[in-house]
């Protein structure tokens, strides 16, 4: 009945999904057709598949993938665990208080990193880690070090302990923004009820709340990973210049190479864009899950 | 009472880890106000206005940049109302045939980086003139920023329920009026919402705008970013200091004018 009178859904997602299909997917193809030297704009071009041997054979590239797999690894556990410890520490705080209108306060500031564009986080995280940085003159102070070489290289470094730290500062409170709400859904009457059946907090926590989120969690991690993995502000700023993370090996491909470099950049991308659309899915799927179960748990 | 001190310990455990965070915000505001600050020192022992003067100086073009990262966000934010109105609206209310994989494609830039299809539309954008021009950057701007505009009205949508309207048409509201009383108050905070978050991704991207715009569309992560690969730090963190206040400032404005709606509901119902 109301699908007659509101008429065709599909003419009301066509302006969006034409745009979304012409200007992402469509990019999305010709980086395809690219990285298989397929080109309308170059005549000779021809269909191979160079551009994916040349990657798999190049040193360079497994590099970057094992560097780039680490250093989102890491930054995903780190701010997954931080992130969910934060939102526990808030809950505790909820669960504990007789007013209870006082700590969405906490929460709200705990959401400024969030906002701060991830070129700036990276830029903060340089003025605080680098050698003759403010942490750096803190060890100084406090006798910790002589000299200033003696403060180890954290930016700009190796292992990516820079990287890894930005990451965690940014993305722990978005973990923390996705794990929150749902147990604010558990009310303080069934801490009540589980304290006056001999229950105490920890067995609470681990019972109830922590089964509650997982599903919100996990999702929130595919989320995280998939972000670290391909992000490009926070790498091109504190990574080395070898091995570099995938997104800045695409970039400086696609931007100081030839035509072949580009096919590879592309062919990059598009291996890039397969791993993220996996963890997309995945994420999703988790999601749905703990939709469904909210459902059965509640009503 | 014994719980009352136990919570205090929570209490300072969590505000422990707010000045951890807080913490990196700290040397930022200090160097952009500092004069030659050398190395064991903790505070610098001169404090000068000179990169704040050479920011907001003529030559330095910072306006320019703000006003047209402003121009671009404030375009796109337009666009992204226009697409995801009526797409917000039978997504949030109806259910249809492959709707889960229409949602798919309107979310997916939330989770494949927008950097891959710029690279790969390039030689496109090259070949129709959109490269190097404010348009270009806007459409490339598009895409990463649409999945918040579509959520943020999804969710004022589905306060709603087809009904409502019915209702209003049953008695007699002409398309107009069910518009202004029925549907209008109820997306309003949604738009405002989306076009926040809209605002506040399009005036972070670097990447898209370089690769797009070349360096000849200026917004302010292009004209900051030299001074903070290896410039002058000082310089670079007063550009990092207006470039966070301009996200800041976006959600804020969300913040007071959600606020002030309500309230004005709230003393319009009562």
């Amino acid at each position: 009945m109301n699908m007659w009178q509101k008429g065709n859904p599909y003419l009301y997602v066509l302006p969006a999904v034409f745009f979304m299909i012409i200007f992402f997917f469509g990019g999305i193809l010709q980086g395809v057709l690219q990285s298989l030297g397929v080109s309308i704009f170059h005549d000779d071009a021809q269909f191979t598949f160079k551009a994916y041997q040349e990657l798999a054979q190049s040193i360079d590239f497994w590099q970057s993938l094992s560097l780039t797999f680490k250093i989102a690894f890491l930054s995903t556990l780190l701010s997954a665990l931080l992130g969910m410890i934060i939102a526990f520490i808030l809950f505790i705080i909820s669960l504990k208080a007789y007013n209870t209108n006082r700590f969405p306060f906490l929460y709200r500031i705990f959401q400024y990193p969030l906002v701060i564009p991830h070129l700036a986080a990276g830029y903060l995280f340089l003025l605080l880690l680098m050698q003759s940085g403010w942490l750096s003159r803190i060890s100084f102070q406090l006798g910790w070090i002589e000299e200033i070489y003696q403060f180890p290289i954290l930016v700009n470094d190796t292992f990516g302990w820079g990287i890894i730290l930005t990451y965690t500062w940014k993305e722990a409170p978005f973990i923390t923004l996705m794990v929150y709400p749902v147990l604010l859904r558990v009310h303080k009457s069934w801490y009540e009820v589980a304290r006056l059946y001999g229950s105490n907090m920890i067995k609470f926590l681990k019972n109830v709340a922590f089964p509650l989120v997982l599903p919100a969690w996990l999702s929130s991690i595919f989320i995280v990973f998939a972000f670290t993995f391909s992000a490009f502000e926070i790498p091109y700023l504190l990574g080395v210049t070898y091995p570099q993370l995938l997104p800045v090996y695409s970039f400086e491909l696609f931007m100081h190479g030839g035509w072949e470099e580009r096919s590879q950049s592309l062919a990059l991308n598009i291996i890039l864009a397969f791993i993220t659309g996996i963890l997309g899915i995945i994420s999703y799927l988790l999601s749905k899950r703990w939709l469904s179960s909210e459902r059965r748990g509640w009503e | 009472m014994g719980i009352r001190l136990k919570n205090v310990g929570w209490k300072f455990l969590m505000i422990l880890f707010l000045i951890l965070f807080s913490f990196p915000i700290i040397p930022l505001i200090i160097t952009s106000f500092s004069a030659g600050w050398r190395w064991p020192e903790i505070l610098p022992d001169q404090f000068s206005l000179r990169a704040w003067n050479y920011v907001f100086s003529p030559y330095a073009g910072t306006w320019e940049a703000i006003g047209n990262s402003i121009f671009i966000a404030i375009t796109v934010t337009f666009v992204n109302i226009l697409l995801c109105l009526p797409a917000a609206n039978v997504i949030a209310r109806m259910n249809f045939k492959g709707k889960i994989l229409i949602e798919g494609i309107l979310y997916a830039p939330l989770i494949i980086p927008p950097f891959i299809t710029v690279m790969g539309i390039h030689l496109t954008f090259i070949y129709l003139g959109f490269t190097e021009s404010l348009i270009g950057v806007m459409i490339a701007h598009i895409a990463p920023t649409l999945p918040y505009m579509l959520r943020a009205l999804i969710i004022s949508y589905q306060t709603i329920g087809l009904q409502w309207e019915e209702q209003a048409s049953m008695l007699g509201a002409g398309k107009f009026n069910r518009l202004r009383f029925i549907l209008l108050p109820h997306i309003l905070p949604g738009i405002v919402a989306g076009s926040s978050l809209t605002i506040l991704v399009s005036l972070s991207q670097y990447l898209i705008t370089f690769l797009i715009g070349g360096g000849h569309v200026v917004t302010l992560p292009i004209i900051l970013f030299p001074f903070i690969s290896g410039g002058d730090i000082g310089i670079g963190s007063a550009y990092m200091i207006i470039f966070s206040g301009l996200a800041l400032l976006s959600l804020w404005t969300m913040n007071t004018l959600l606020k002030r709606y309500y309230k004005a509901r709230i003393t319009f119902i009562g």
